[in-house]
C-alpha cells in the first residue's frame, strides 16, 4: 500500500466518519428540538430557528473535515 | 388535470440533470467521468451537449521589461497567438499546444485532439487534478488530450510569469450576473418604496410582496434581536449580503450554471466584509474583552489573550469554508451519482448501466431538493451570524456584569416587540421601555 492508496484511504474513512459525527450531532439536536416543541407548541417557531443554525453550524464543522478528505484525495 | 403537470415537471427535472450528464459520455472516453472538474471554475462556459463559450483571458503578466498587461479573447486565442502555453497540472511538464488544435472550439472531444497530440510524440499520460474516478488509461491519446487541454490546464506565457490573473472565469460571470439579477430586481423596489407604494399604501405585486416578507423577516428576526436599536446601520449590509448569497446559490441550481459562491475566494471575501464590519463596529468593551478578560486572574490572561485573537480570526473562517464547502458538495454529490451510472456500466457492462440509471437519477434529484434548501438555509446562516458578530461587537450594554434585568429575549418580549407600531425614519425603539404588554401593566413606572 502505496502513500496514495494510504491518501485514499484516509480520504474514504475521514468521510465516513465525519457523516457519522454529523448524523449523530444533528440527531440529538433534532430530538432535543422535537421534544421541546412536543411539550411547548407556542414556542415551536423559536425552537425552529434556533435548530437551523445549530445545525448549520454543526455541520460547518464536518464540511471542514469533508474539506480535508477532499484535499487529501485529490493531492 | 394537475397530475399531468406535475409529471412534466419531474421529467423535466429528469432530464435536465441527466441530460448534460449524458452528453459528456459522447464527448469523453468512457473512464472519463471528472466530477469535481465540473466543480470548479474554468476559464469556459460549459453547455455541454451545445458545446463551450470560451471567456475572455486577462493576465498582468511581469516579463523582461517591467510589468505588461495582456488580453486575449479567448483561450484559444491566448495560445493561438503563440505567446502562451498550456501547461498540464500535475507534473510541472511543459506541452506546447498544437497550434491547429487552437482552432478546435470543442477542445475537450479527445478523439479530435488525439490523433494530433499522438504525431507529437508527447510525455507519459499525466493524472489531470480532479481525475479521481481515471482508471489507469490504456490509450496515451486520450489522457495526453486532457493533460495538455489548454481549457483545463493553466496558461503560461512564454516570457516572464504571471503575477495577477484577472481572466474571466464561469464563477467571475455568474458573480456579475448575480449582481445584474439583484440590481435589476432589487432597485425598482427600492425606488417604489421611495415613492411610497409599500409605505403608504400596501405593496404591490408578486415580487414586491416576496421581497417585503423577506425582507421583514431579516429585519425583525436577524436584525433587531442581534443588533438591538442600532440595527439600521448595519440592517444594509445584512440584506445585501442574504440577497447576493442567495442568488448566486440558486442560479448554480438551473441548468448549466455555475455557483459563484462554491468559490473559496468568493465566500472568503463575503468573511471578510463581515470581519471588517465586525471590528468596525466594535466598541471599547469589545477590545478589552479581547485584550483584557475580565474576571480572570492574571496568570491565566497570558493564555487567554492570544486564544481571543485567533477566536477573532476563525469565526470568519468558518463563515466562509461553511459556505463553501456546502455549495461545493451538494453538486459534487450529484455529479458523483450520475457518474455512478457510467462506473457501474464501466465494470457490469450497459445493461447493469441502464440498470442503476434509474436509482441514480431518482437519487439525484432528492440531492437536488434538498441542495435547495441549502441554498436558502446557507444564506440565512450566513446573515444570521454575521448579525451575531456584529452585535457582539457592538453591544453597549451587555457587559455591565452587575444589571439585575439583564436577559435573553423571551417569547414574551418578542411577542412585544412585534407588536409595536411601525417607527418612523431615524427613531430607534428605546430597548427597555415596555410600554405595551403584561410587563407594563405590572411594572410600577
Amino acid at each position: 500500500m502505496g502513500p496514495e492508496s494510504l491518501g485514499y484511504l484516509g480520504a474514504g474513512l475521514g468521510a465516513g466518519l465525519v457523516a457519522l459525527g454529523a448524523g449523530l450531532g444533528i440527531g440529538r439536536l433534532a430530538a432535543s428540538a422535537l421534544e421541546g416543541a412536543a411539550r411547548q407548541p407556542e414556542a415551536s417557531g423559536d425552537l425552529r430557528t434556533t435548530m437551523i443554525i445549530a445545525a448549520a453550524l454543526i455541520e460547518g464543522v464536518a464540511l471542514f473535515g469533508l474539506v480535508i478528505c477532499i484535499l487529501l484525495a485529490l493531492a | 388535470m394537475r397530475t399531468p403537470r406535475y409529471a412534466l415537471v419531474a421529467v423535466a427535472a429528469l432530464l435536465s440533470v441527466a441530460a448534460p450528464a449524458g452528453a459528456q459520455d459522447a464527448a469523453h472516453d468512457e473512464e472519463h467521468f471528472d466530477a469535481v472538474h465540473h466543480t470548479v471554475d474554468g476559464p469556459y462556459l460549459d453547455f455541454t451537449p451545445f458545446g463551450k463559450v470560451e471567456l475572455p483571458r486577462l493576465f498582468v503578466v511581469r516579463g523582461d521589461d517591467g510589468l505588461r498587461f495582456d488580453a486575449f479573447a479567448s483561450t484559444s486565442a491566448a495560445v493561438a497567438s503563440g505567446r502562451y502555453h498550456a501547461v498540464a497540472h500535475e507534473a510541472g511538464e511543459e506541452a506546447s499546444h498544437a497550434p491547429d488544435a487552437a482552432g478546435a472550439r470543442d477542445a475537450h472531444a479527445p478523439e479530435a485532439a488525439g490523433a494530433e497530440h499522438s504525431a507529437d510524440g508527447h510525455a507519459p499520460a499525466e493524472q489531470s487534478v480532479g481525475d479521481a474516478d481515471h482508471a489507469p488509461a490504456e490509450e496515451h491519446a486520450g489522457a495526453d488530450a486532457h493533460a495538455t487541454d489548454p481549457l483545463s490546464s493553466t496558461l503560461e506565457p512564454a516570457d516572464g510569469d504571471v503575477l495577477i490573473d484577472l481572466s474571466i472565469t464561469r464563477h467571475v460571470v455568474f458573480l456579475f450576473g448575480s449582481m445584474a439579477l439583484l440590481l435589476l430586481l432589487l432597485v425598482p423596489m427600492g425606488s417604489r418604496y421611495r415613492r411610497g407604494v409599500g409605505r403608504t399604501s400596501a405593496p404591490r405585486g408578486l415580487l414586491q410582496n416576496m421581497l417585503e416578507t423577506i425582507v421583514l423577516y431579516i429585519r425583525d428576526e436577524v436584525a433587531k434581536p442581534n443588533l438591538g436599536p442600532d440595527y439600521r446601520r448595519y440592517l444594509p449590509y445584512l440584506l445585501t449580503a442574504f440577497f447576493f448569497i442567495l442568488t448566486a446559490n440558486l442560479l448554480g441550481l438551473v441548468p448549466f450554471g455555475a455557483t459563484a459562491t462554491s468559490n473559496i475566494a468568493v465566500t472568503a471575501v463575503l468573511a471578510v466584509f463581515t470581519f471588517v464590519i465586525t471590528q468596525l463596529a466594535g466598541t471599547r468593551d469589545y477590545w478589552m474583552h479581547i485584550f483584557s478578560p475580565p474576571g480572570v486572574p492574571a496568570f491565566v490572561k497570558p493564555i487567554l489573550i492570544p486564544i481571543e485573537i485567533l477566536g477573532l480570526f476563525t469565526k470568519p473562517f468558518a463563515l466562509a469554508i461553511r459556505l463553501f464547502a456546502n455549495m461545493t458538495a451538494g453538486h459534487l454529490v450529484i455529479l458523483n451519482f450520475i457518474g455512478l451510472i457510467f462506473i457501474i456500466r464501466g465494470l457490469f457492462g450497459d445493461a447493469a448501466g441502464w440498470g442503476t440509471a434509474v436509482p441514480a437519477v431518482a437519487m439525484s434529484v432528492f440531492i437536488y431538493a434538498l441542495e435547495l434548501l441549502v441554498a436558502f438555509i446557507q444564506a440565512y446562516v450566513f446573515t444570521v451570524l454575521s448579525a451575531l458578530f456584529i452585535g457582539m461587537a457592538s453591544a453597549s450594554h451587555e457587559h455591565d456584569h452587575n444589571h439585575s434585568h439583564e436577559h435573553d429575549p423571551t417569547p414574551h418580549d418578542r411577542a412585544v416587540s412585534e407588536s409595536a407600531p411601525l417607527l418612523s425614519r431615524g427613531e430607534a425603539r428605546p430597548d427597555r421601555e415596555r410600554t405595551v404588554g403584561t410587563e407594563a401593566a405590572i411594572s410600577p413606572f
